[in-house]
């Protein structure tokens, strides 16, 4: 059957000056390629090194460098097309590994490949197979970026992408010509010229180009620092966060050189989409322009010409950008590590922000009301004093204990526990749990904070946590363990879903629509409980955008307590997208969502759905 | 300019009041404590002069040991070094005797300016920083939201009633009572916090500085008010109910 | 002389209320006490007053006059009371809390040797005075127990200043010894906030409208109660998005922070954004038709109804009591 195919011609013998052109210009190559890559490597080493960085558990790096590396299934998965075509291109890289290392080699009469022989033909049929592949995937990739032209590749054109596209679609076709042509005549030698040349000049291009990524992308998933959005605690005395060039960790440093500027983190962003000056993929590149220029010793500050501050206090810490990154970027940490530079030193200058700070020292919640209004509202509704003897600690939250919609929903997830015949007491004191300042970068009081609540929950003997706020859950899970050992805690969406079968199923024809709060969905990765629990109240109907990539309400990483947004509101966008649905009504399962899509619905008019909160929605069918 | 900010500890506001076993005061275990509001605009007003007008910003504080928390924030705030007056019977003193020991600490430093927040949010005694002036000898404005300094001392913005202000002029050294209000409180920062550490904080006790005078006025006890804040709801027709809420607006919130 | 003197305040001429509290506070002390009540102003030319002080029922009363005294300052008012309680040796002193007296009373009471009992706002046997602790969470019962005048303040509304008899008062006139160089401060004239923008921040009475108003239209409604009440007006945020009434009178915690006397929430439901920017009101008085609303829990006065009825009927309300 191989038989009868072509064979690939390799041109016979190279004449002595041949041979000193090619290595020459071989040596020309690897020099160039090197002389930048070399100093960007630099860079990355001479940056910081990651305190917090521990190479083992090693298995999870390995899996993670097989699944997305190897089998390319983040990029496929987030875009399925291009997601394949980029994967035929990165396997017909793999492939030709030892097709190119043979190609070099003929020229001095050493290749180890001989394309008669069983192995090599069958090998050069499958990188045949791989570069027509390639190449069509390369062509596809083109007409993508030139013709179709999404927006969130950016206004202006990258002609290095388009050289390195026409450079990538060369090889591979005179890869695929040598199979039509012999080995004697000159044809095979032009073929192999053009190959190589464009080889050559492939190398030194990649370390100027986004496709450094070819190098670097591979070694960044392995090392990623793992967990989604983690913060990495602050190293020593005189570390305050991404304050300057010095504070660059080679973590960040890695990311900042390997980001491929897909624009997948623009593309899902909520301040990108609505109007704000923050840009995920400019920060990111930013981050890069700062070490490129004044590299990673510098004491300039990294918020200023390479980056804004302004768009830095703009994030809202839901995390899209982060997961939709196809190379592992931890944007979320540089982005609140860039907050808290600012905040830490004290650079930092924001009437809400001032306010809300000084809200949490001097007193409990974030909303700077008095805890008497918290003790008025655990009177009025007689909730039980965790007293030790109880199962769950009701942790309430400064919106379940103060905001007057976030008691609502107290009250109702109070009522469910009590159908279910569940004990649980609230605290007699609560402070904020701190998530607010830690997204803002504060984190004096954010220990403060922290550590109070430990205290406490030490001294009432809390086992187990119930809260109706993800932020609560994420801050005491995550954030916390950072000051000590935190109680096991859960969102009350995964309590009642757990009791699903004994919560009682309303005979209603009602269409619901859920939203994930990004602090449920992707900060916790649990999308299909409070759907378990809404779909008692009625119909589910999915909003377009949805699970992980749901779009952000715009109260997170303390922007609920920040001023008035510049553009369009998020929470707007976001409440016209689940009114669309045609819902009757939309479930929540995070008080700052609820709140904010309240304010969003006022101004739908009359005919908006109905807004509750899950456990709302669960007490609605409980016997008065 | 060398600037002295006499700032006090006082329970956080969100406290939990409970009168303790002697009935004299509240219950202190498990009380957090806070810097003074108007101390802290003190403070501030202390921190946005020097950086104007260069100089040094002193913190003097008289109370028990918790009180160096509390100076060791305003140092966190950028206050320069702290005098820390250690007593452990602010207590059983009277504002005259309060007043002479942090008087008898702050003489020999022979400030320009001293500050003190208007009142504190425990005792609510608003006369401190008055009768400071009074002791040391220095002339004095109280309520001030504004500081400004002049070739000859300085111009200050004083709080009238109703919403009128008036513009002082006085010479230095002088005491100056600062209201809330006046400035944008700085937070505290992990840095400020960090750099705090090393600065320099100078212990006297009052018997160092040998005030003690018996007190003139006495607090015998405290006890809680009877009033519990509730929603006083008006009824009736709709002139009836705007009748009886003029009437309450007129003798009870005495705004019209 | 022993027994209460009374410390009356004047400014251009007008004596306020609180000083007739204190008035009465010094009778009520004088009338525990068995002791004789007599009163003393001080300024540059205060005859017009006097007759005003006698009229509340006090037989004596003495006038402090110096040119030194026309413009109020700390060291002249220290000096010339100092003066007159060394000569008249009193042995109760009550003053009204006022800023004016918050500025001097203390020095005046140091230089006595005395502390002021400062804020009173009650007065039992021995006596005891009450003072609010820890922002009025709290109540401290005071006592002198030195010798020389027991030197009191008392809070605005503490004591009620009623009709009392008339009678014929006995007046005398000091003059202080004052040299002009004792007087160290300069006082300028006083002047009123800047109102070239909305100043809610610093407002007295602030009537707010929510989402319950409905409609741009209905505006002037609120408007009228707010000129009735010589209040600014102001807005939750719905209201402002909505363009009803410029975003500057947003309320709230996108908008802005307020601590007025008086805070009138018009048909606002009271969410917590809106919560967070009015809390330090010192009295809220709610209008809303929905008796569950959360604003009526920080309220302190409240009326369930149709704001369309209750606003023009409080408006009609004000004005007639304002006469």
């Amino acid at each position: 059957m191989i038989a009868i195919l072509p064979t690939l011609a390799e041109p016979q013998s190279f004449s002595l000056s041949e041979k000193l052109l090619f290595a020459a210009l071989a040596m020309a190559s690897v020099y160039s390629f090197w002389n930048l890559f070399g100093r960007i490597l630099n860079k990355i080493l001479q940056s910081k090194k990651d305190s917090s960085f521990r190479l083992f558990p090693i298995t999870k790096r390995i899996w993670d460098f097989f699944w997305e590396v190897l089998c390319q299934a983040k990029v496929v998965r987030e875009r399925p097309l291009p997601g394949l075509a980029h994967a035929f291109v990165f396997w017909a890289f793999c492939a030709f590994a030892l097709v190119t290392l043979n190609h070099c080699a003929v020229a001095f009469g050493i290749g180890f490949l001989n394309p008669a022989g069983e192995f090599a033909r069958l090998y050069f049929y499958v990188a045949a197979a791989f570069a027509f592949a390639c190449a069509a995937g390369i062509l596809g990739l083109f007409v993508r970026r030139f013709l179709v032209r999404p927006k969130w590749l950016g206004e202006q054109l990258s002609y290095q992408s388009g050289v390195i596209a026409l450079l990538i679609f060369v090889l591979m076709a005179t890869y695929l010509a040598a199979f039509f042509v012999t080995d004697a005549g000159p044809d095979a030698r032009i073929l192999w010229w053009v190959h190589t040349l464009t080889l050559l000049t492939f190398l030194p291009l990649i370390p100027h180009t986004k496709h450094l990524h070819l190098v670097l992308s591979p070694a960044t998933v392995f090392l990623s620092r793992g967990g989604f959005a983690q913060i990495p605690p602050l190293a020593g005395d005189e570390d305050f966060g991404l304050v300057a060039g010095a504070d660059l960790t080679q973590l960040v440093s890695l990311q900042a050189y390997y980001c491929v500027e897909c624009g997948r983190c623009t593309e899902h962003c909520p301040a990108a989409n609505t109007g704000k000056l923050l840009n995920p993929k400019e920060i990111i590149l930013g981050v890069r322009a700062y070490l490129n220029n004044l590299g990673p010793a510098s004491d300039q500050p990294l918020l200023g010409k390479y980056n804004s501050q302004e768009a830095v206090f703009q994030c809202t810490t839901c995390g899209a950008c982060e997961f939709q990154c196809p190379v592992g970027i931890e944007h979320v940490p540089i982005l609140v590590g860039l907050r808290r530079g600012a905040v830490n030193t004290g650079a930092w200058e924001d009437e809400h922000g001032g306010k809300l700070f000084l809200a949490l020292e001097r007193g409990s919640n974030a909303l700077g009301l008095s805890p008497a209004e918290r003790d008025k509202f655990i009177e009025k509704q007689a909730l039980p004093i965790f007293d030790g003897t109880q199962e769950y600690c009701l942790w309430l939250g400064c919106m379940g204990g103060y905001d007057p919609k976030g008691r609502e929903i107290v009250t109702a997830f109070a009522r469910v526990m009590k159908f279910l015949g569940t004990s649980y007491g609230v605290l007699r004191k609560e402070k904020c749990t701190g998530d607010p300042v830690r997204r803002l970068g504060n984190d004096l009081l954010f220990q403060q904070l922290a550590e109070a609540n430990l205290e406490t929950l030490a001294q009432n003997k809390v086992k187990k946590i119930v809260t109706i706020c993800p932020h609560c859950v994420r801050t005491i899970q995550e954030d916390w363990k950072e000051y000590g050992a935190p109680p096991q805690v859960e969102h009350h969406s995964e309590f009642m879903a757990r009791y699903v079968d004994k919560l009682p199923k309303q005979p209603s024809e009602e269409k619901v629509v859920f939203h994930d709060p990004c602090y449920l969905g992707r900060y916790r990765n649990v999308y299909d409980e409070p759907r378990k629990v809404a779909a008692l109240a009625g119909d589910l109907v999915e909003a377009p955008r949805n699970k992980e990539r749901s779009f952000c309400c715009g109260a997170g990483g303390g922007l609920a307590f920040l001023g008035e947004e510049d553009g369009e509101r998020v929470s707007h966008k976001r409440a016209a997208e689940l009114v669309a649905t045609g819902a009757q009504t939309i479930a929540a399962a995070c008080p700052f969502c609820n709140t904010m899509f309240r304010d969003a619905l006022a101004a739908t008019g009359e005919s908006a759905p109905q807004l509750l909160d899950i456990a709302q929605l669960t007490a609605r069918g409980l016997p008065e | 300019m060398k600037i002295i900010v006499a700032i006090k500890q006082v329970p956080e506001r969100d406290a939990q009041v409970r009168i303790n076993a002697a009935g004299k005061w509240i219950e202190e275990v498990d009380l957090q404590y806070a810097l003074n509001e108007s101390d802290a605009y003190a403070l501030e007003e202390a921190l946005q002069l020097k950086e104007k007008h260069g100089g040094e910003v002193t913190v003097v504080s008289a109370g028990p040991e918790r009180v160096g928390q509390t100076i060791r924030e305003a140092l966190a705030k950028g206050a320069d070094r702290a005098i820390y007056v250690a007593s452990n019977d602010l207590g059983s003193r009277d504002a005259l005797g309060v007043a002479r020991l942090l008087a008898a600490a702050i003489q020999p430093e022979n400030p320009d300016l001293i500050l003190t927040g208007l009142q504190s949010e425990d005792l609510g005694l608003g006369q401190t920083g008055v009768i400071l002036a009074e002791v040391l000898g220095l002339p004095h404005a109280s309520l001030i939201l504004h500081v400004e300094k002049t070739e000859t001392g300085l111009t200050v913005k004083r709080e009238l009633e109703e919403g009128w202000f008036q513009t002082i002029e006085l010479p230095t050294p002088a005491v100056l009572t600062i209201q809330s209000g006046g400035n944008k409180l700085r937070y505290a920062t992990l840095m400020g916090i960090k750099r705090a550490k090393i600065k320099e904080v100078r212990q006297v006790t009052a018997s160092d500085l040998g005030v003690d005078v018996p007190p003139v006025v006495l607090m015998e006890g405290v006890t809680m008010p009877h009033k519990q804040k509730s929603t006083q709801m008006l009824g009736g027709s709709p002139k009836e109910a705007a009748a009886a809420l003029v009437e309450k607006l007129k003798f009870e919130v005495r705004v019209l | 002389m022993s027994g209460v003197l009374v410390v009356v305040e004047q400014h251009a001429g007008r004596i306020a209320r609180i000083s007739w509290e204190a008035c009465a506070a010094a009778q009520h002390l004088g009338a525990q006490l068995s002791l004789p009540v007599s009163a003393v102003i001080v300024g540059a030319q205060v005859e017009a007053q006097i007759s005003e002080v006698a009229a509340r029922g006090l037989p004596r009363v003495a006038r402090i006059e110096h040119p030194l005294l026309a413009q109020y300052t700390a060291d002249g008012f220290t000096l010339a009371l100092e003066q007159f309680v060394k000569a008249e040796q009193p042995d109760y002193i009550v003053f009204p809390h006022t800023y004016q007296v918050r500025d001097y009373a203390p020095a005046l009471a140091a230089r006595l040797g005395q502390v002021l009992i400062s804020d009173v706002v009650a007065i039992g046997d021995g006596p005891v005075f009450t003072r609010q602790l820890l922002q009025g969470r709290l109540n401290g019962s005071y006592r002198h127990v030195g010798t020389g005048p027991c030197i009191i303040s008392v809070q605005a509304g503490a004591f009620r200043a009623g009709e009392t008899e008339k009678c014929a008062a006995e007046v005398t006139v000091v003059s202080p010894t004052i040299d002009p160089t004792q007087i160290r401060t300069k006082p300028g004239e006083p002047f009123r906030g800047s109102s070239q923008t909305v100043d809610l921040g610093s407002a007295q009475l602030i009537v707010s409208v929510g989402r319950g108003i409905k409609d741009a239209a209905n505006i002037p409604i609120v408007q009228e109660l707010a000129t009735a009440l010589g209040a600014e007006l102001a807005a939750s945020r719905p209201i402002c998005d909505n363009g009803w009434l410029p975003m500057e009178r947003q309320i709230g915690s996108s908008g802005q922070t307020v601590s007025p006397k008086l805070y009138l929430a018009v048909g606002i439901s009271g969410a917590i954004q809106h919560l967070v920017g009015m809390k330090g009101s010192q009295c809220v008085v709610a209008i809303n038709k929905d008796p569950d609303a959360p604003i009526f829990e920080v309220a302190d006065y409240g009326i369930v109804g149709d704001l369309f009825e209750v606003v023009p009927a409080l408006s009609a309300a004000l004005k007639a009591a304002k006469g």
